[in-house]
């Protein structure tokens, strides 16, 4: 099977060759960091496949068949999509707001009664399918400097400031992250661009001291100083480091760890779970698992890079943007460079909201990669 | 919006511009990938040490292990105090489990009423997370077993051996050692001994009163270490056994005190209230000092209750009290010899005749004899052996008071003695320098007060050991003997008592007052001639009564005690010294409220201990058993010869038992 097969339209649509042009690679690397995670969740259990370890193996076989059948989809059925599913992650947002679940202090949660969800996390991969979708059919001279700006600025401050409510403020920069990176990747004026920079930094004290919670407030405080109170909540950050230092160059040790072990590691198979692994297996694990995130962003960048649609190659580069700010932010966190916000390691974390967060955009890129010749109109009818 | 008509320029321009900005998005995550795993490096590689030093302090951790209390040992090594096992249950908070439902569970195993939950409770409130506080002492086998198999569903409760301090003779030594008792929030310094933290573990005990609290510091001991592995919320996961720093056991201290006298003396003293004191002549060593009524020591370790500690500190005897040296009493008649020696020093001849005449008639009242006909011409030597008291009244209004109190001085009274723990009261001497600057309300000696004070009343109080050591030093008759008590702390002798100046008194004048404390105890007539019979052989005991009243007898038609309260009866003294030839031990005996005299309520008790002292003492006994002197056994036929030869019986008097 060739790649020349793609560009028939009558070969390409046949389901054996659209199996045979998801990136295998890609696959193999998704495993072995689904692995690694629940390595580290059957070592913290105390050598248990009990309580993490087996449901996260089953959850990610579950999202990679999920993922693979999303391949599968024409690019141009995500095109035409694109709106809906975003319109409905704000719906959901706003009903959130209205009804939803107040659990520790914040309202994420939507009970359906057969299944309670958190929007935001539809909303992660709506903004991208929809700034795909807006900017497929904008001119390059209105992309980088026009009134037309101020409409994905609308569709990125709504959800943005909805979630923020919430409040949810890792969530909410996530999305606002990812959608100002399809803007720029869409050709945004560089004058716009460092305006904007400096408008965040200039905004950001008076964020930290006027609009913030008092706990979000003191998390970024205690990141600035996190020995002032080391056993309050300067605890995370500190023990995080003293797991991954004390591991040094080899590692103590698979589950060996005293940090993990010992449960000094707070959120040690979650949020925590690259000290967890930094601890037991040194520099040389930590680094071949970070290979292996960049290979993961690498193998995606080159899916979005090889698209022949504009939407195609924005809304893969968006999916990869999340995957990495996800990689980004909580491994700063976990090393004691970034304010402990709830970023979970995705694919090495549990939790089931983010992996499938995760692999449905990987999911989404796949099916770009697939249908990288498939050519994209925005025409009626094109499809549906 | 209309139908976006995008040329193929502008296609490709976009897709450059796409192209373009997603190197940069790409050199963007590299960089940061490139940053986590510089920092990751930092962390690993260059700061591993530190923090795996960090990582070792989170994860193991000492926990104090309280050492032995040192032993408490009389002279020949019998064990006064020490430690035996105690189950004990302890119970940690943690911030997570509530102790309060722990409480209630172990209620089911061990007897935890509603009160001792609320007192526990309180007590959980002031205890930081992790620091066991202990439930209950003292468990029976049954309970500690019954918990232990239980422990792994309790991870908090912790049932576990630790010591407790025991007194093996209860009370006969309370006054002496004290107890020890919990640490109070009083007890903890900023600095110095106690300010370590052990003194918060539960298995710690502190000394609170005695030799306990005086030598505390050396009794300790130091602390030990347990090197456990534990969780983050401190839970102990495992004992590393090869980081263990063992704990020293205290040091011992050896008191001269001796086991059986101190016993013999708390049997003789019944339910009476008083002081008996033993000191050696020689060397100055306590022997025996018994306060009585007295209390178990043990009770108060594990914690009096409210109703035990009013019933100790209500009772009219005051067990409480150390009566051999905080108590302090009028000596009566056994002052006379102080009375005695400074006239004697004071140009006064004894062989002056003084009439008696059951009175004396002096300042507008008389003065009475205790002898109601009276002694007729009196001596000193007379006097001391009669306990004359019109002699007494006379020389001593001669005298004035200064002479006698400088006698008394130089006899111990008056003073406190360094014999290693607190709690001694010096009591009273008088002269016209202590009344002037003591006494506001009258501050001028008068011709009164003398007379009173020849005969042990008024302005003089002495106590049980200043008694023994007056006795001790005229025995002695060169020295001016210290007593001591504590023999050697952890092996290191203690200094002696006898390294001290002579007695300012010529050996004439001594041996003429001791002759007097021999006719009292040996003369037919001497006071307490019948009750001084050792019953020894020639080891003989020479002794002075004494009966101090506590009311004024003018006005009262009969001294009898008979039919006054207990607080009003007189107080009954007897001082001794033996054997007669050559002093070994003196003896003090206080009798309070005896409402007897000084010879029948007190001597004969003096006498009893003082046989006791005598019998265990290998040359005094080697003296008593003097073997018969039997012919050369050389040219005897053998044994068969004669098989059922009477054996010749030991010296009658070497039986202590035997009657007299």
């Amino acid at each position: 099977m060739t790649v020349s097969a793609l560009t028939r339209p009558g070969e390409r649509d046949r389901l054996v060759v659209k199996f045979t042009q998801i990136d295998w690679t890609f696959v193999i690397a998704l495993c072995l960091l689904a692995g690694t995670g629940s390595l580290m969740m059957f070592s913290v259990a105390g050598s248990s496949w009990e309580p993490w370890a087996g449901a996260h193996l089953f959850r990610f076989g579950f999202c990679l068949i999920l993922m693979i059948a999303l391949a599968l989809f024409d690019v141009r059925v995500w095109f035409a999509l694109a709106y809906p599913i975003y319109g409905l992650g704000l719906v959901l947002l706003v009903a959130v707001e209205l009804f939803g679940d107040t659990r520790m202090g914040a309202t994420r949660w939507l009970d359906l009664g057969f299944i309670s969800f958190q929007p935001s996390e539809v909303m992660k991969v709506g903004i991208v399918l929809a700034l795909a979708r807006f900017y497929h059919g904008v001119s390059a001279d209105k992309a980088r400097l026009s009134w037309w700006l101020l409409i994905p600025a609308l569709m990125i401050g709504a959800p943005v400031l909805l979630v923020a409510h919430q409040p949810d403020l890792g969530t909410a920069m996530l999305i606002a992250l990812t959608g100002g990176a399809i803007v720029v990747l869409a050709g945004l004026s560089w004058r716009i661009i460092a305006a904007a920079a400096l408008a965040f930094i200039v905004a950001v004290p008076p964020m930290v001291m006027f609009v913030m919670h008092d706990y979000q407030r003191k998390r970024v405080l205690t990141f600035l100083n996190p020995e002032s109170d080391p056993s309050g909540s300067g605890y995370h950050i500190l023990q995080s480091k003293i797991a991954l230092g004390s591991g040094g160059f080899f590692g103590k040790g698979y589950g060996l760890g005293s940090q993990s072990q010992l449960n000094f590691l707070p959120e040690k198979h979650t949020d925590f779970i690259f000290a967890t692994l930094a601890e037991e297996f040194g520099f040389l694990g930590c680094a071949s698992v970070l290979a292996i995130f960049a290979a993961v962003i690498f193998m995606a960048l080159r899916t979005a890079a090889l698209a022949h649609s504009h939407f195609g190659r924005l809304a893969a580069s968006g999916v990869t943007a999340t995957f990495t700010l996800y990689v980004l932010i909580n491994g700063a966190m976990v090393m004691g460079l970034a304010p402990v916000v709830g970023v979970p390691m995705p694919l090495l974390s549990y939790g089931g909201t983010v992996m499938q967060t995760v692999m449905i955009g990987f999911g989404l890129v796949q099916s770009v990669r697939v249908h990288r010749y498939t050519e994209v109109t925005s025409g009626k009818g094109a499809f549906v | 919006m209309s139908e976006p008509s995008i040329f193929f320029s502008e296609v490709n321009e976009r897709q450059g511009t796409f192209h373009r900005r997603s190197f940069l998005l790409g050199g963007f995550a590299g960089a940061g990938m490139l940053a986590l795993g510089g920092r990751l490096a930092h962390l690993q590689i260059l700061e591993a040490q530190r923090y795996e030093k960090l990582s070792a302090s989170n994860q193991f951790n000492f926990r104090l292990v309280p050492p032995p209390r040192g032993l408490i040992v009389d002279r020949n090594g019998e064990v006064l105090a020490t430690n035996r096992p105690n189950f004990r249950l302890l119970v940690v908070k943690d911030g997570v489990h509530e102790p309060g439902a722990t409480l209630k569970t172990l209620a089911h195993f061990v007897p935890l009423d509603d009160d001792r939950q609320a007192r526990l409770m309180r007590e959980f409130e002031r205890t930081p997370n992790q620091r066991p506080v202990s439930v209950m002492e003292d468990m029976t086998w049954e309970q500690f077993s019954a918990i232990n198999i239980r422990a792994p569903e309790m991870p908090h409760v912790t049932a576990d051996m630790g010591e407790v301090r025991v007194y093996p003779y209860g009370g006969a030594f309370a006054h002496v050692i004290g107890y020890v008792a919990k640490v109070n929030r009083e007890d903890l310094t900023e600095t110095g001994p106690n300010s370590e933290s052990i003194l918060l573990h539960p298995g710690f005990r502190i000394g609170r009163q005695g030799v306990e609290k005086a030598f505390d510091l050396d009794l300790r001991g130091r602390t030990g270490a347990k090197k456990v592995e534990v969780d983050a919320r401190g839970r102990e996961i495992r004992h590393d056994q090869d980081g263990d720093i063992p704990a020293q056991a205290g040091k011992t201290v050896e008191l001269t005190l001796d086991v059986d006298i101190q016993n013999r003396a708390l049997e003789v003293m019944g339910d009476e209230s008083g002081a008996i004191v033993v000191m050696d002549c020689r060397s100055g060593d306590l022997l025996c000092m018994v306060s009585t009524p007295s209390f178990d020591a043990n009770r108060f370790v594990r914690g009096l209750s409210t109703a035990e500690y009013r019933a100790l500190a209500d009772y009219e005897r005051r067990p409480l009290l150390d009566k051999a040296m905080s108590g302090t009493y009028p000596p009566g008649s056994t002052f006379k010899m102080t009375t005695a020696l400074a006239a004697l020093s004071a140009g006064i001849n004894p062989e002056e005749r003084i009439n008696c005449s059951g009175g004396w008639y002096f300042g507008g009242r008389t003065w009475r004899c205790w002898r109601h006909g009276g002694h007729g011409p009196q001596n000193m030597h007379d006097a001391i052996k009669n306990s004359c008291d019109v002699y007494f009244y006379q020389v001593a209004l001669r005298m004035g008071p200064d002479p006698i109190a400088r006698a008394a001085k130089a006899l111990g009274f008056g003073q406190t003695f360094d014999i290693g723990i607190p709690g001694q009261r010096s009591g009273v001497v008088g002269s016209t320098e202590w009344k002037r600057t003591q006494v506001k309300r009258d501050p001028t000696w008068h011709p009164g007060d003398s007379v009173s004070y020849g005969i042990g009343q008024g302005y003089v109080a002495v106590n049980g050991l200043q008694l023994a050591v007056m006795t001790a030093r005229l025995a002695n008759g060169r020295k001016q003997l210290n007593p001591r008590l504590v023999k050697s702390v952890g092996g290191v002798e203690m200094p002696p008592g006898d390294e001290v100046p002579p007695l300012p008194f010529s050996t004439e004048h001594l041996d003429y007052v001791r002759a007097g404390m021999i006719s009292v105890a040996n003369d037919r007539s001497g006071t307490a001639y019948r009750q001084s019979q050792l019953g020894l052989g020639d080891v003989m005991m020479a002794g002075k009564t004494g009966t101090a009243q506590v009311r004024s007898y003018d006005g009262v038609a009969s001294r009898s005690s008979d039919s006054v309260r207990w607080g009003l009866k007189d107080h009954n003294l007897y001082v001794a010294f033996a054997p007669i030839d050559e002093p070994r031990y003196a003896i003090s005996v206080i009798i309070q409220h005896g409402g007897k005299g000084g010879a029948t309520a007190a001597a004969p008790r003096a006498r009893e201990v003082m046989r006791v002292a005598l019998l265990k003492d290998p040359e005094i006994r080697a003296r008593i058993e003097r073997p018969l002197p039997m012919p050369d056994v050389s040219d005897v036929p053998p044994v068969g010869a004669a098989p059922d030869a009477p054996v010749e019986g030991p010296p009658l008097a070497a039986d202590p038992a035997a009657p007299t």
